[in-house]
């Protein structure tokens, strides 16, 4: 029964805080409630189950022995300084920060991590009140499936396998990173031997874990500037176009006011934009519709009102 | 995970919240703890055999089971052993030190110099291995504009906002009244009142380029809309339309709210909350060739309009 399973566990790790040397099994199925009346299979069993499950919320339980001269009578204790949160203190601005940190997560398990963080905040003495700060409102969604499984999976650094772009991929994820609306995995592709970054609402079906935690390391790599350098690559060459008035500011704010009198239409005003050849750039300026033209290049141009043809004829 | 484990995980946080809260309120402790009343009861009560190796009455930790059910509160002794929380578990921290660069998105001045020394310390517990393993971007406003809003938001004060809009591709100068900032799918928002509107309207902090100062105060206009909702759904006048694209446009529904999107012939059916026709209009120029079908068609009257303008205009154009 869970509640008896929970006493014993309980018991288990007071008794081990409080050790002074290491504990061997016996003494503890002797010392710590639950453990008597089990047959000596049972209690292996149940023994060896509490001390993962104590592992596996983070109690750094040690085994090693109190004799130089015989090493392998293998015993267990916490030491206190590993157990304890240490030394930790707020003023009163930084718990009302730390209250409106609890409230940012929106989905539901890494909303439970921050509230746990807290309790053991409010656990040492500290206060957080969010209630100052009423003109804020952060928030962090995650409506990605994939994410969550991810989470973990870089939390205990366990290598994933999942689909991507039609190909199976096995990864070992470094980081996740959340940019413009949207979280990426960064991580060593073990399929192409290369680091690679991957949009996490493109995986195809979820990801599974392979192997067991702890796998690997995080490389000694500036991980900020690789994340950088998978992103898109800058613009490579200019053009100049011709925007109305007030309007296109994406374009405005990229380029530079160029004097350009001749020929204009009334109310445009010339600016040069810098672009990226390959990207989708025609695209963008078929956006503005009638509020910007392309001067230069005149391949550029060409392509679009090419693209404008084929709109305005319907074409469908 | 296991009920143990997350019991036996709680309970090793609740022996030294106990004890560094004499006389907690059992409702208030719940919610701290983040689970009903009846789960924290059923605590209390593995608690009560849970103590000192041997098992003797007296070594058990003590609680005040009368006061808990006649009065709710919680009065828990001789457990001085268990007197400070456990380390923070990874996931625990890295949460934490996530959620705080959200907050320091949005905090300007003084409340901005508390989230960094909040994360300063954090880090110390953490350890920079695991500090590093979520990042977190939001499309930055120059700090300048963040300030000088939430100063405006503390101070009560109307402001002119220089904005270069989204939807109408257009910069605008509108007095609004400030409200709150907001952190939203990667974007920071101002929530305001809208003068010239005389509605609440949302603007994204990276487009506001200046801040100036106006004239009046801020009047009570009540709660802005829920910004969950969508701000597309929260528009009366806002009509369903449906597109067709290729697979090459797909990437349109993971950029905007869309009501559904289902397989259809050449690629994807997709439907879409407009609100605003000028919106609409942008999208289908931006997509052209790869948009196979729209629904009304009168829906694209406007972006084929826009492109016999645009094709006018060339034609007036010199060919240097």
């Amino acid at each position: 029964m869970a509640p008896r399973k929970s006493e014993r566990i309980m018991n288990l790790a007071i008794c081990l805080l409080l050790a002074r040397r290491f504990l061997d099994k016996n003494h503890l199925r002797e010392v710590v409630e639950g453990y008597g009346g089990l047959s000596d299979a049972a209690f292996e069993r149940t023994f060896e189950r509490d001390k993962d499950d104590l592992r596996a919320m983070g109690v750094p339980v040690e085994a090693g022995s109190n004799s130089t001269l015989f090493p392998d009578e293998i015993g267990y204790r916490i030491r206190r300084q590993d157990f304890e949160l240490p030394p930790i203190d707020f003023t009163a601005a930084e718990a009302t920060a730390l209250g409106l940190a609890s409230q940012v997560w929106g989905t539901a398990t890494l909303a439970e991590h921050t509230v746990s963080a807290l309790a053991k905040l409010r656990a040492a003495g500290v206060d957080p009140d969010a209630s100052r700060l009423s003109g804020l409102s952060p928030s962090i969604g995650a409506k990605e499936a994939a994410f969550e499984p991810l989470w973990q999976a870089t939390m205990t650094r366990t290598v994933v396998a999942f689909g991507y772009r039609g190909l199976p991929r096995e990864v070992e994820p470094w980081i996740l990173t959340y940019r413009r609306g949207s979280w990426y995995l960064l991580g060593l592709d073990r399929t192409r031997q290369a680091p690679r970054m991957f949009k996490v609402a493109r995986l195809e079906g979820e990801p599974r874990p392979v192997g067991r935690p702890g796998a690997y390391e995080l490389p000694d790599v500036d991980l900020a500037q690789l994340t950088r350098s998978l992103e898109p690559a800058p613009a490579d060459t200019s053009a100049v176009v011709a925007v109305r008035g007030d309007q296109a500011p994406d374009l405005r704010r990229r380029g530079e006011r160029v004097d350009r009198p001749d020929g204009l239409p009334s109310g445009f005003s010339a600016w040069r934009v810098p672009y990226r050849q390959e990207g989708d750039f025609v695209a963008e300026l078929c956006g503005y519709g009638a509020a910007v033209l392309v001067l230069e290049p005149l391949e550029l141009r060409r392509q679009v009102i090419e693209r404008l043809t084929t709109i305005a004829g319907g074409g469908r | 995970m296991s009920t143990s484990v997350e019991q036996v995980s709680r309970l090793l946080a609740l022996v030294p919240y106990l004890q560094a809260h004499p006389d907690a309120d059992l409702a208030e402790t719940a919610a701290a703890f983040g689970v009903t009343p009846r789960r924290l009861l059923a605590d209390l009560e593995v608690l009560w055999f849970v103590g000192l190796p041997g098992g003797l009455p007296g070594d058990l930790i003590d609680i005040d089971m009368d006061a808990v059910q006649s009065h709710g509160r919680i009065r828990l002794t001789n457990a001085e052993y268990l007197s400070r929380p456990m380390r923070f578990t990874i996931d625990e921290v890295t949460s934490l030190i996530v959620a705080l660069r959200a907050v320091r998105e949005v905090a300007g001045g003084e409340a901005g110099d508390a989230v960094d020394s909040a994360l300063a310390k954090l880090s110390t517990v953490a350890g920079a291995q695991e500090s590093r393993r979520v990042e977190f971007a939001v499309a930055t406003s120059e700090g300048g504009v963040r300030d000088r809003l939430a100063a405006a938001i503390a101070d009560g004060a109307a402001v002119r906002l220089t904005y270069d809009g989204l939807t109408r591709a257009e910069t605008t100068r509108p007095v609004v009244e400030p409200h709150r900032l907001t952190v939203r799918d990667g974007f920071v928002y101002l929530e305001a009142w809208s003068r010239d509107r005389s509605d609440w309207r949302t603007f994204r902090l990276d487009r506001v380029t200046a801040v100036d100062d106006a004239d009046g105060g801020v009047a009570d206009h009540g709660e802005p809309p829920p910004f969950d909702a969508g701000w597309l759904e929260v528009r009366a006048e806002a009509a369903l339309v449906s597109i067709t694209v290729t697979d090459h446009a797909r990437w349109i529904a993971e950029y905007y709210p869309v009501r559904s999107i289902t397989a259809a012939r050449g690629g994807w059916r997709i439907e879409l909350l407009v609100a605003d026709p000028a919106w609409l209009r942008a999208l289908l120029l931006r997509l052209g060739p790869d948009v196979l079908a729209v629904d009304p068609p009168t829906a694209a009257d406007s972006a084929r309009a826009a492109a016999s303008e645009a094709l006018g205009l060339y034609q007036a154009l010199p060919t240097e």
